[in-house]
């Protein structure tokens, strides 16, 4: 599974927890006053990446948006100021420039960046340690966890794989022992129970008998 | 089976810009589930070194050029005025075309460049931090930063190191320029490492090896040092909260 992003773990295995927020220090202390641009944008580059990543879901358009942030604050924070008003401003331009995108790609906004204090408070949390767990300094985790701790065992197993696991939909039909055409049903299913919707008509009423259908298919398959 | 809003997941899954699509309710809750879970992605991790390398180039370009123009008052109106040539006619085409700043994208094409200034040279002139409204602050006695000596030194604004080498005081910033972490001595004293991803940097600033990338990461940003009074000065921002307690890892010393 060469493009497995994760190799640890059990399939449905939850995300991993985040290391205590406390025993992370600031790199910079928010009274303190940024002493050029170039501090501000070092010291925030990765923080609005972050938010935008997980807001969007991709590499590209997070960082189409980080760069609009950094270009449009640039006039407005050129001369030095405080941390906690340099990072106010960058989160107040990152939700502007994240309603524009939802704007002119599916109309709806599908994500927003929230500016109450708890908000400003996580996103000038320090930069979190690394890669595998990192995400914005968030719930994100939790939030993984939450949404998969709802879900019955298949639909956690296909969606950890897919998402959690970088499987391809090939890989993960080989995993679960189902035809493509099933795990792609599976996926569709689960991120619907996952997004809190109903089973859509004609198909499962309820997740016993659903369960039931997509065994007796994975016989038919196999 | 097949639907806009399953095209638009897979995207997401192969870790692509997924397309524009007129969503149903059902569709969006489906797609911000997706999104949500995208946060295990490795992507979510960071921005890319190339990237932000890039957009710091540019931002540097958009500072030459906008030296004495007042600054701007809202993110909204961004470009609409003190940004003369190109990038005027850029951003104007895009104000008016979406109302927000799309044509940024275009301008990343045009305007980047080799970002070899900051990413390789280890002495790009612009790699050298001097903050404009800043004093001369002691960190260190001149006596206790002998030849071939490194000292780590904490101004609340700026954390750095000090060394002395064939005779000369020399001073580079303490923080990782990949996410900004703190960097460590190593136990030899002879390097520099990153408790955040292990990447590792010479004394001289110059990065060594960074395990999560084959490039380099852009050099440790020079720091302003002199001798001064019997004491090692470094030139910071004034209003830096701890001032008056520079310390050093070994000896504490009053400015």
């Amino acid at each position: 599974m060469g493009s497995a992003w994760r190799d640890d773990g059990d399939v449905p295995a939850a995300a991993p927890t985040a290391a205590p927020r406390s025993a992370l220090r600031p790199s910079i202390l928010r009274t303190a006053a940024y002493p050029d641009w170039d501090a501000i944008y070092a010291d925030n580059v990765s923080r609005v990446y972050r938010l935008m990543f997980a807001k969007v879901g991709n590499r590209p358009d997070a960082e189409d948006l980080t760069s609009q942030v950094f270009l449009a604050a640039y006039g407005s924070l050129r001369t030095s100021r405080s941390v906690g008003e340099v990072q106010a401003y960058l989160l107040v331009t990152a939700r502007t420039m994240l309603a524009g995108h939802w704007r002119r790609t599916l109309g709806h906004q599908v994500t927003e960046i929230a500016l109450d204090q708890d908000r400003l408070q996580e996103f000038a949390g320090p930069a979190r340690q690394d890669g595998e767990q990192s995400s914005v300094a968030s719930d994100a985790p939790d939030r993984i966890d939450r949404i998969l701790g709802a879900l019955s065992d298949r639909h956690r197993a296909i969606l950890t794989l897919r998402f959690l696991r970088g499987y391809t939909i090939k890989q993960a039909a080989a995993e679960l022992g189902v035809s493509v055409a099933n795990a792609k049903v599976l996926q569709h299913r689960a991120l619907r129970r996952a997004a809190g919707l109903q089973p859509q008509q004609g198909q499962e009423q309820e997740q016993g008998q659903e369960q039931e259908q997509e065994q007796g298919r994975e016989g038919e398959a196999s | 089976m097949r639907s806009a809003v399953d095209r638009y997941v897979e995207r997401l899954l192969s870790r692509r810009r997924p397309g524009p699509f007129a969503p149903t309710e059902d569709d969006l809750a489906i797609a911000r589930t997706a999104i949500d879970l995208m946060a295990a992605s490795p992507d979510s991790a960071g921005p890319r070194e190339e990237f932000v390398a890039g957009l710091r180039a540019q931002i540097a370009a958009q500072d030459v050029a906008a030296t004495d123009t007042a600054p701007r008052p809202a993110p909204a109106h961004a470009g609409s005025r003190g940004v003369p040539g190109r990038r005027r006619v850029l951003m104007a085409t895009a104000l008016t075309a979406t109302g927000a700043v799309a044509g940024i994208g275009v301008d990343n094409l045009l305007t980047r460049q080799p970002a070899a200034g900051t990413a390789a040279d280890p002495a790009a002139t612009d790699s050298a931090i001097t903050p404009a409204h800043g004093a001369w602050q002691s960190v260190v006695a001149v006596a206790d930063l002998p030849e071939g000596s490194v000292l780590s030194f904490d101004l609340g604004s700026v954390a750095g190191f000090v060394q002395r080498v064939s005779g000369r005081v020399q001073a580079i910033s303490a923080i990782c320029t990949h996410q900004g972490c703190r960097l460590d001595l190593t136990p030899g004293r002879d390097q520099l490492a990153c408790p955040c991803h292990g990447a590792t940097f010479a004394l001289t600033g110059q990065s060594l090896t960074h395990p999560r990338s084959v490039r380099a990461l852009p050099p440790l940003p020079r720091l302003a040092v002199r001798e001064s009074d019997g004491h090692v000065q470094v030139y910071a921002p004034a209003t830096a909260p701890f001032s008056a307690t520079a310390t050093t890892s070994t000896n504490p010393v009053d400015p």
